[in-house]
Order: structure tokens, then sequence, then C-alpha cells
């Protein structure tokens, strides 16, 4: 791209009817780059600056240095505390928290609240594959299975979530009467998801599956499409089954369509709000609390916009991390044809 | 596996199509399985807005209600007044819509077909916003917005979309890449100004990716609940999923109520999606993927 404009840029001498070429081109992009200053580079450096203040938006905004940051990622060791409740004779385990004190630990809790839940992302782009995979063939009925696939993906999720709510209801639900039916022991079938401190993540990893596999099946389908079928031939020829097929032929081509959806899948899992906000806010006991609604509290509801600003910080540096970590990895397993 | 792949290499043509139809038979029995998975929750919400109060708790699950509530939806409807989240959505949704896709459009074109200096870094710093995640920019965006005394008002949610999206630009820019050189060379004979060449030759051929981009475009408007979460503060400018969350509050236990709320809200993405499937559900596909 870079040599076609530095070519034509050569080879032509400026002239009044370029340069108005050229204005015609400024004002055909103006507004997105404007967008781009005020809505994104703007409040990015913002946010940056104020959280090195503390500020309740009510009173003027008050420099506190690092205090914020330190206040987030900081801890304190106790090797003593540790020391005695080993002494105590309390098991390894339960000692270490207390030898490890984080300074604010709500946010290593969301944090880690976030992070369980990305558990499945893996898990949903393997069914994804998997689903599409049975969709690549000639078969009756194939566009239903798709709408079908896709609708949950696209429907507000404000409405989704009441939905789980009930399906998850402990007596009445549509999923542990279900259970029932099929003859699941009783003691399975009461299980009250979103209030249990054990099942509440899982409960929502469940319900991102259901309302994201669709879509990425779709994704994937449309990749397998693209799969040359000589491909196919040529290692049934060389006596592939279907497994060394799918590892040596289907996987590889599927790499850039699988790298797109863990990265988009990366960043909105990191983002992940909407579902705990409305169904359990944040509970049983911060169990469900993430990272985003966590920022969303202490700057919309404790107004502590500079605290607020460096948390949305780090999680920004942590998946724009991830996500430049990705691309530098996707050079070693992600194939191009081009190259 | 190993074996019945050795056995289609050697078996005649026979067996190979009968393996075949047994293999499309079985996928078509998992897909169905799958399918009633992604489908039964969506109709328990159906089934469940129309029953009255007893009928919710009645077990076993009675799928098709007895009797028929359909007052149920009148309630939500004109007495919780969900009407008027529906039009707030539905005025935020169709406004930034159609201003994102032209404007972005209109960039697009001229990433893709202009020539100008410094072109292909504006793109790329544009691009860049991409990288950005929205909870970084939420609190400063706050901020200048509640400056301009824009809180309460759809000002917040309206107005950084007319300035289009790094998103819907990329699309329109790939999209615009593939036509034709001598599109522009017809309309150069013609005399058009770049403005005229866009708005008469080129957008009326964007129609695939226009729609795609309106269709998404629209649905995470209509769905979206942070945003208004920040910025609405009045009952009377609430939108559909802000009104949902409340109801979620106001009304435990009437799960009658809630799923008919629940009805309304998606009806709308729903139409869409049958309407669009053959732009949609293919070219979504595609969309990420091109790049």
């Amino acid at each position: 791209m870079t040599t076609i404009t530095a070519g034509t840029a050569a080879r032509a001498k400026p002239s009044r009817l370029k340069q108005i070429d050229s204005l015609w081109g400024y004002l055909f992009i103006a507004a997105p780059l404007l967008g781009f200053l005020i809505f994104a580079a703007g409040p990015l450096i913002a946010s940056i600056i104020l959280s090195f203040f503390k500020w309740d938006l009510l009173t003027d905004p008050k420099w506190v240095g690092l205090d914020n940051w330190t206040k987030i990622v900081g801890f304190q060791l106790q090797p003593e505390a540790y020391a005695a409740a080993l002494a105590q004779d309390k098991p390894w385990l339960n000692a270490l928290s207390v030898y490890f004190k984080p300074n604010d630990p709500i946010v290593w809790k969301a944090m880690g609240n976030t992070a369980f839940l990305l558990l499945g992302i893996p898990i949903s782009l393997g069914l994804a594959v998997f689903l599409a995979s049975l969709m690549n063939q000639p078969m009756p009925g194939k566009q239903a299975f798709r709408v079908i696939y896709y609708l949950p993906t696209v429907l507000p999720l404000a409405a989704l979530a009441l939905l789980w709510l009930w399906v998850l209801n402990p007596d009445y639900g549509l999923f542990n009467n279900t259970l029932r039916s099929f003859g699941v022991p009783a003691e399975l079938t009461r299980l009250n998801w979103w209030q249990n401190r054990a099942l509440v993540k899982p409960a929502f990893i469940i319900m991102g599956i259901w309302r994201g596999v669709g879509y990425q099946a779709l994704v994937y389908l449309a990749a397998l499409q693209g799969v040359p079928r000589q491909l196919y031939e040529a290692a049934e020829i060389d006596g592939a089954n279907a497994w060394h097929k799918f590892r040596s032929v289907t996987w590889p081509l599927l790499s850039p369509t699988t790298f797109f959806l863990l990265i988009t899948a990366l960043i909105g899992g990191f983002q992940i709000f909407v579902e705990p906000a409305i169904m359990t806010n944040g509970g049983p006991a911060n169990e469900s609390i993430t990272m985003v609604m966590l920022i969303w509290k202490k700057a919309f509801r404790d107004f502590a916009m500079g605290y607020a600003s460096a948390q949305a910080w780090l999680l920004g540096v942590i998946i724009m991390s991830i996500t430049i970590i990705n691309f530098l990895l996707a050079r070693r397993w992600v194939f191009t044809e081009t190259d | 596996m190993t074996t019945t792949s050795d056995q289609h290499n050697t078996l005649p043509g026979l067996g190979a199509r009968r393996l075949r139809q047994i293999g499309v038979i079985l996928a078509l029995l998992i897909l169905m399985v799958g399918a009633i998975t992604q489908l039964a929750p969506l109709l328990y919400m159906v089934s469940t807005s129309l029953k009255d109060q007893k009928g919710i708790f009645e077990l076993p699950i009675r799928w098709i209600p007895n009797p028929i509530k359909w007052e149920n939806y009148q309630q939500v409807w004109t007495k919780i007044e969900l009407w008027r989240g529906f039009v707030n959505s539905l005025f935020i949704a169709i406004t930034t819509t159609v201003g994102e896709v032209l404007v972005s459009a209109a960039a697009g074109y001229a990433f893709a077909r202009m020539k100008f200096p410094g072109r292909n870094f504006f793109f790329g710093l544009l691009l860049t916003t991409l990288m950005i995640p929205g909870v970084v920019t939420m609190i400063p965006s706050f901020i200048l917005f509640r400056t301009l005394k824009w809180i309460d008002t759809y000002y917040p949610l309206i107005v950084p979309l007319l300035f289009g999206t790094a998103f819907a630009t990329f699309l329109c820019r790939q999209y615009f890449v593939s036509l034709p050189v001598e599109l522009e060379d017809a309309a150069k004979v013609d005399g058009a100004n770049p403005l005229q060449t866009f708005w008469y030759i080129f957008l009326p051929l964007a129609g695939p990716v226009l729609a795609t981009l309106g269709g998404l475009g629209f649905i995470a408007r209509w769905n979206d609940y942070l945003g208004p979460l920040i910025y609405i503060s009045s009952q009377k400018k609430y939108t559909v999923p802000l009104m949902l969350a409340q109801l979620n509050g106001l009304y435990e236990r009437r799960w009658d109520l809630l799923m008919a709320g629940s009805v309304i809200a998606i009806i709308p993405i729903v139409i869409i999606l049958l309407v669009m499937q053959k732009y949609f559900v293919e070219s979504v596909a595609t969309t990420g993927l091109k790049g």
C-alpha cells in the first residue's frame, strides 16, 4: 500500500487539481479522525492523567502521585503472620492467604473472577469447530441451522440475563427440570447456580458458551468453505484418516479464524459487565464481580474517578498486552497463504 | 477411526456413499440436539411470557400455556410503559446507525479510492482505535459529556457515532478497494466531483456491506446497556435494556412479566435477523476475516 502512494506522489507534479483532490480526501475522512481524537485518543490520555489524581467530581481534583496505583497493584508480605498461622497447625494453603496481603483485595478478586470466566473461551472455540465441521457438508435445513445457532449472539444481553436467571432457577427453571427428567440425582437438580459461591462463575461460562458458540461456528463454517477440496483429496491419496485430515489440513487452514475469534473473545471477555451487573450484582460474596463492574462501581457509585481510571488503565494495559502478545505468537502458529 | 477410513479407501463406491450418508445423518442428529439447546431457552422465554402466575410455577413444565395469557404483554407494554423504552431505543438505534454507516462509508471510500498525502498514516491511526478497550475511555468520556451538560440526554449515546467508527470505516474501505478502477474513469468523463462520484456511483454499489453494517450497528445500539446506564437517569428516557434491568428488581418472581418484556426486547432483533439473513448470516461470518 505504501509503495503505491509513494510511487504516484513521485510521478505526478503537485498541481492545483491534485491539491483540490487532497482537500476532498481530507474532508471525507475528517469526521472519523476528529472522532478518533475526541472519543478515543483524548480520553485515553485523559484517563492516565486522571489516574494520578483523587477526584470526586464535586471538589477540585487533588494530585496524589502514584497512590492509586500502589493501592491497586500493591501488596504486603507478612511472614510473621504466615509463621504464626503455620504454628497454629493451619493448612499451608490457608496460611499462604495470610502471607500475601493485597492493599485492595477486591481488585485481585475481580481480576481472578474475570480470568476464571475466560476459561469458557477454549471450550467454546472447540465446540464451534466441531459444529462447523458437521455443518460443512451438503445437508437439508442448513440455512435454518445457521439462523438458529446465530440467534443468541445478537439478542439483547439484558433480556438474555433475565432469561437465564429464570432458566437456572433452582426449583422451576428449565435447566434443573430437564436434568430431573433425565433422571439426574435429586441433589444435583436443586442447585441454585446464581446464589452458589462455587457455581456462579461456571453458570456464567455456560451462559456465555450458549450465547457465543453459534456465531463462532458460523465464522468457522465460512472459513471451512474456503478450504480447497483438492487438499483433502491429496491427503486421502496419502491414506490420511479423518483425524489426520483435520490435524494437518483443516486446523492449520483455520488458524487465522481461530486467531481472530480468540482475540475478539478475549477482548470481550475481559470487559464482561452486563451479565453480572444485572444478574448477580457481583455476588454472592463478590464471587462474580468482574473488573469492569468494579470500575463502574468505583466511578459511578463511589465517584472515585481517579482510582477508577487507574483500574481502567490497568485493565486496558492487560487487554492490549495480551492482544499484542497474541499477535507476536501468531507468527508461530497462524498459517498465512501469502507467505 | 482408522479402520473406517481404510474401508473407505478399499470399499467400492457404493459402500463409501453409504458411509457418507450415515455420516450426514449422524451430523444432522448432533446438530439438531445443538439447535434444540440453542432454541429451548428462547422458547421457554416465550412460553413463560404467556402463562398466568400459577402456570409459571407448575411442574412439569407445560410448554403450551393453558390458559394463554396475552394480557401479560399488555401489562408490560402499557402499564409498565415498556413502549416508552421501545420508542427511545428505536430512536437512538436508528439515528446512530444511519449516521455511523454514512459517515464511515464516506471515509472508507476516501481511504480506498482517493489519493492524498498521509492517507495510509491516517488509516493506520484510525485503526488503532480498534485496539483501545472501551473501558479505558469510559470515565474521561463521562467527564467530557458532564462538562458539556449532556448527562441525562441522548447526546452522549448518539453524537460519538455520528463521527463514524473505525470498524465500519475499515469494512467499507475493504469493500471499495475491491471495486474495478473503471468506475472512477466513467465518473471523471462525466465531470462529477468526488462527492457526486461517491454518492451516485460507489454508495449504491455498496449495498451488501452497508446492509451488514447497518444491521450490526442497529443491534449493537439496541442491545447497549452500559452506555444508557451511565448517562441516562430519568425514568422517561430509559431504553429497553435499562427498563428490563429495573423490572428485574421491581417484579421479583413475576417471571411472566419479565419474560414478556424480554420477548418484546428481542422482537426487533429477530425481525432484522430474519429479513437480513441472506446478507447477514453469510457476510457476518466473513466480516472479521477479510483484513
